[in-house]
């Protein structure tokens, strides 16, 4: 899948994360993470947002995350939101592979 | 108790509602916001901020209503707001005492006027990067130039200006202004300045971007009309220049033309003198070198007289005063405009 | 004996609700991807959704999903989404006729075909929201073995009914068919949610008066409101000791084979022994004096 535009998803509010996606000029993935719990979980959860987009088939893009402590389910779930519609994936579709 | 947000848009009278918020937190609402996103609870408004192009300002909150995420909620609806008008990057002004606030919605610091404002982006590395690709175009020499310009349109002018800084200098980079503000649109005097500089061999033309002179971070340049004289914006556009954009490229001499008839670009420019060169910690300084305008029929040669004899149809006086590239550009623009549909 | 007392209604695009809401105690969550979330979010709640459907802390809780309509352009995704994320039950809203009803099964049947999920597996709730559907309740309860159960949704039926929320004498009518119908089809009925989370008087009235009538349950959008709930259908001490009594009677009589039942010498038949049955499953979430 092919990142085309900007896009965000989730929000800045407590249990949430808020994930921005957008294209990228060189190859590879390039994430910055800021994180109310960054010093123990950081890895995790840029490990996290890496595997998901990597299952998405995603290998360039710019991410930055704002994490408020969100579990990792709904971390999962905004960076998946985020990528489809940087993909310029409809709403009314499914378009989650398997 | 549930927060509804609404978005309101010039002309709006609900807009009369946020003045008590705004002015109590020493803000008024600028003439240049596209959308205010409002705050409610039980009718009443608690919060409000707004988008103007890549700038969020106007931002205020209820301070009865602190501490209940309600800030973070209404920057989620802005930045989701500018991302739906397709700008993810994204800037603001703001006092320094509410600096934490922003940090925590994914801003950052990128100039400070200490005690007064601080100028910060959504991003911890966009300048860096920026900063990064510019480093990429350095050039070898002891005097390395810069010149930044609008060029609004591209006179006689500036191309003396650009030659004598040239000849000054082993290598000399022209940073335009990137904003549509002005009469002519950036795609228009980009080429023109490009075609107008044709044949200057130690330049290199930088497109512009949002850190030199842009409505994002020196909002008061584009509202001298206004006579706003701002000297806390001026002062962080040159401390961008001078700690990240001038080390970038290793700028050591500034070059600006005499300001002969604008007393606010005379201001900045005295300005610029005292912060580029002046001490800065460890920042090398850079100098400002004041060259002497390009004079016709004695009088400079600046784009506001150009201007002003094309509103007037003189054709004969624009032709003295622009290099023969622009002039094409100019009576081809006044064929479309003034040719009927 | 699954206890359908209290649903409680979580906005699909909310997070840091999704991330709590298991610890409630609800007998069942409803995660909201129609009303509750703004069209722009649809997407991204659908995900939310999909995702929490499949996490351990919702294991042990009966997770219901309001999907958006079929005829809008995000019903069909939404099932796509929630099927395979092992829902228990979708809520259909404005469900009018057994059409809808039919449309909705063919769907899910397909996906939990493609998914490899057991055929039959996801159940059914029916949201009554008109005229029509209140109407059309009876056949609506039965049309489907997946249906377990049937709920009034009262915003968008007064508004077809041209009045608006008040004592509940609006609802009556809506009610007594809602609950009728579930009855016939032997399915679970609940009543409406009560939206004014700091009138807990009114709210405890509208319970009472709508367990008399004899609805299992109540949709719920406060977790507050559980407990209460719970406690109001809480069964007294002098009727779990008498629903014990027939339990133990019941199987003392298949004990010995016999073909009937008594008890203080009573004939104890069918249904009296159901509902001692579920007056103990209700016992377990307390009793009343």
């Amino acid at each position: 899948m092919e990142i085309v535009k900007d896009a965000v998803a989730g929000t800045l509010e407590s249990s949430d994360a808020l994930v921005r996606i957008g294209p990228s000029p060189e190859p590879g993935l390039h994430l910055t993470l800021e994180s109310v719990v960054k010093a123990q979980f950081g890895e995790a959860i840029d490990q996290l947002a890496r595997a998901t987009l990597a299952q998405l088939g995603i290998t360039q893009a710019l991410i930055a995350i704002d994490d408020k402590g969100a579990l990792a389910c709904v971390l999962r779930a905004r960076v998946q939101a985020a990528a489809l519609r940087a993909a310029g994936k409809e709403p009314s579709e499914w378009s989650l592979p398997g | 108790m549930p927060v509804l947000f609404r978005r309101l848009f010039p002309g709006d009278e609900r807009l009369t509602q946020l003045l008590p918020l705004l002015h109590q937190a020493g803000l008024r609402l600028e003439e240049d916001v596209e959308v205010m996103v409002v705050a409610y609870q039980q009718g009443r408004v608690v919060a409000c901020g707004g988008l103007a192009g890549r700038v969020l300002k106007c931002i205020a909150i209820d301070p009865a209503r602190r501490g209940e995420g309600l800030s973070l909620s209404l920057m989620t609806e802005l930045i989701t707001l500018a991302f739906e008008r397709g700008r993810p990057e994204l800037f603001l002004f703001t006092k320094p005492e509410n600096h934490a606030l922003f940090a925590a919605s994914g801003f950052y610091p990128l100039a400070e006027v200490p005690g007064y404002l601080v100028l910060m982006e959504n991003s911890p590395d966009r300048l860096r990067r920026h900063c990064a690709r510019l480093r990429r175009q350095r050039q070898p020499g002891k005097r390395i130039g810069a010149i930044v310009m609008n060029a609004n349109p591209f006179t006689l002018g500036h191309r003396w200006l650009v030659e004598q800084a040239a000849a000054r200098c082993d290598w000399l980079h022209l940073l335009v202004v990137q904003e549509d503000a002005s009469p002519f649109r950036y795609a228009d005097r980009y080429p023109l300045i490009a075609q107008g500089t044709h044949g200057i061999r130690n330049l290199t033309l930088h497109p512009g971007s949002a850190y030199v002179i842009s409505r994002a971070t020196f909002p008061g340049y584009f509202l001298k009309d206004q006579g706003v004289v701002d000297i806390c914006h001026s002062q962080i556009d040159l401390q961008l220049f001078r700690r990240y954009l001038a080390p970038a490229l290793g700028i050591t001499h500034r070059f600006v033309g005499t300001e002969p008839f604008c007393p606010l670009t005379a201001a900045y420019n005295r300005r610029m003198n005292a912060l580029l060169a002046g001490p800065d910690g460890l920042w090398p300084p850079v100098e400002v070198v004041e060259l002497p305008r390009l004079e016709v029929d004695g009088v400079p040669v600046s784009a506001s007289r150009v201007r002003a004899r094309l509103a007037a149809g003189d054709w004969d006086a624009v032709a003295a005063l622009v290099p023969p590239t622009t002039l094409a550009f100019l009576q081809h623009a006044h064929r479309r405009e003034t040719t009927p549909a | 004996m699954k206890l359908r007392r209290s649903m409680l209604f979580i906005p699909g695009a909310n997070a840091a609700m999704l991330s709590t809401s298991f610890v409630y105690g609800a007998d069942a969550v409803m995660f909201d991807l129609e009303d509750a979330v703004a069209l722009r979010e649809k997407d991204s709640a659908r995900l939310l959704v999909f995702h929490a459907l499949q996490h351990p802390f919702y294991q042990e809780v009966e997770k219901v999903v309001r999907i958006n309509p079929l005829d809008t352009p995000f019903g069909l995704a939404d099932l796509e989404a929630v099927v395979r994320a092992g829902v228990d039950i979708i809520r259909l809203p404005k469900t009018n006729g057994v059409e809808d009803v039919q449309q909705l099964e063919a769907e899910v049947a397909r996906i939990e075909a493609a998914c490899g999920r057991e055929v039959g597996s996801t159940r059914l709730m029916a949201a009554i929201e008109s005229a029509q559907g209140v109407v059309n309740a009876v056949a609506i309860a039965r049309s489907s073995p997946r249906m377990v159960a049937i709920a009034l949704a009262a915003f968008d039926y007064v508004m077809d009914m041209q009045t608006s929320r008040g004592d509940g004498s609006e609802l009556f009518y809506a009610r007594c068919a809602v609950l009728h119908a579930a009855r016939v089809a032997g399915i679970a009925a609940y009543d409406v949610v009560w939206s004014d989370v700091n009138d807990d008087a009114g709210f405890l009235r509208e319970v009472e008066q709508v367990r008399r009538l004899g609805f299992d349950g109540k949709s719920l959008v406060n977790p507050r409101q559980i407990a209460l709930l719970h406690q109001a259908y809480a069964p007294t001490q002098q009727e779990v000791e008498y629903a014990r009594e027939v339990v133990v009677a019941a199987d003392e009589a298949a004990r010995q084979g016999l073909g009937v039942i008594s008890l203080n010498g009573k004939m104890i038949d069918g249904p009296i022994v159901l509902h001692a049955q579920r007056v103990l499953s209700r016992a377990a979430g307390g009793i009343r004096e």
